[in-house]
């Protein structure tokens, strides 16, 4: 009858997932396109080794999102759930601490201010710094003011009030100065330009300098009200 | 970084104090990559003793504003937080195992044109697993 026959298979016969085998063998292409073959329990003895040393880090962080334990503990077992079942994306070598803390962003997004519309920051910010920026010299009254009062901190003060500056602000401020990373990690981690993190730690770094000289004076340790600058 | 980085703000003219000061915390992050700059700044610094003092005094500040965040941001995940999260490890690991529907479509075409026939077959398996989290 046919006087030629073509057979095409298209190549699809096996699933991209097999995960059928014993062990639960997973196939991933990872982002380059080769295809890399780790084991679900290879993986998951992994994740439990290299990212659950950081519990503590991302409860410590999930507070300055949250502002209260409760939440800060869903968040952070949510936030590994997500690291969990995308840990194939994580490309090993690279921070694996600030992909969490980019997770715990993302997740703290989605699920925790979703309902909540909040106002954003202008994108006047940008130009803020300028404003802000200390551009004359300033008294050395206020100066050594400032130098006494952050010597003679009670326990709390800081604490307190970081976390009554704005989220934008706390957030760079939290990931700059406790954490330590350079602006173009944080600007990774919150999903914001370098830019803009440069602004808001400035700002945040001022306001809370400016809460903590308000707490002074408010407790009567400035007796020269003029000590602000 | 600089302000070539960012693109935000010129680049400062050393012999500019209001300039200087805007920059110093940037210096004082190690944010200025451009050694040129960062040279500049530093000569500036030399040269003029109040930018100086404004320097020490900032460079304090934010060194013991780091000491105090860092021992007061510093809470432990609660054990209980631990044990939550290794439970949810393990549950999701068995579920990922384990697909819940494999769903296999076979399809086969044949075309005759010309007395020539093309058969085609084409084999798709999608894996259905439910995952408690999106």
């Amino acid at each position: 009858m046919a006087s030629k026959k073509l057979e095409k298979s298209e190549n699809l016969d096996q699933p991209a997932n097999s995960g059928n085998s014993a062990d639960g063998a997973l196939e991933v292409r990872s982002r380059a396109g080769a295809l890399a073959t780790e084991s679900l329990s290879a993986r998951t003895a992994r994740f439990e080794r290299d990212a659950m040393q950081y519990t503590n880090q991302l409860y410590a962080a999930a507070l300055r999102y949250t502002k209260n334990p409760h939440d800060a503990q869903d968040l952070v077992q949510d936030t590994y759930a997500k690291a969990f079942t995308s840990f194939h994306q994580f490309e090993p070598g690279t921070n694996l601490k600030a992909w969490l803390y980019r997770i715990l962003t993302t997740t703290f997004i989605n699920t925790y201010r979703k309902d909540q519309r909040r106002p954003q920051i202008s994108d006047g910010e940008l130009e803020d710094w300028q404003i802000h920026a200390a551009a004359s010299h300033t008294s050395n009254e206020g100066k050594s003011a400032e130098d006494e009062v952050l010597e003679n901190l009670p326990d709390g003060d800081v604490k307190r009030a970081l976390h009554e500056i704005p989220e934008e602000f706390r957030l760079a401020v939290f990931y700059a100065d406790v954490e330590g990373y350079a602006y173009k990690e944080i600007a990774e981690i919150l999903g914001i330009p370098a830019g803009t993190v440069m602004s808001r730690l400035h700002r945040g770094r001022k306001l809370l300098r400016e809460l903590l000289m308000d707490y002074a004076k408010d407790r009567g340790f400035l007796k020269n009200a003029e000590g602000k600058e | 970084m600089t302000s070539n980085d960012f693109g935000i703000f010129p680049p400062f003219d050393d012999g500019d104090c209001e300039s200087i000061l805007q920059a110093l915390f940037l210096f004082i992050d190690n944010e200025i990559s451009d050694l040129s700059q960062a040279q500049a700044l530093q000569l500036h610094l030399q040269q003029c003793p109040p930018c100086q003092v404004e320097m020490e005094h900032e460079s304090r500040v934010i060194n013991q504003l780091k000491s105090l965040l860092a021992s007061s941001c510093c809470e432990s995940a609660p054990e209980d937080l631990n044990r939550r999260i290794a439970a949810q490890t393990a549950l999701l690991a068995a579920q990922m195992s384990n697909p819940t529907q494999v769903i296999t479509e076979y399809r086969r075409t044949e075309t005759t044109i010309n007395g020539e026939t093309l058969i085609e077959i084409q084999t798709t398996h999608e894996i259905r697993r439910d995952f408690p989290l999106s």
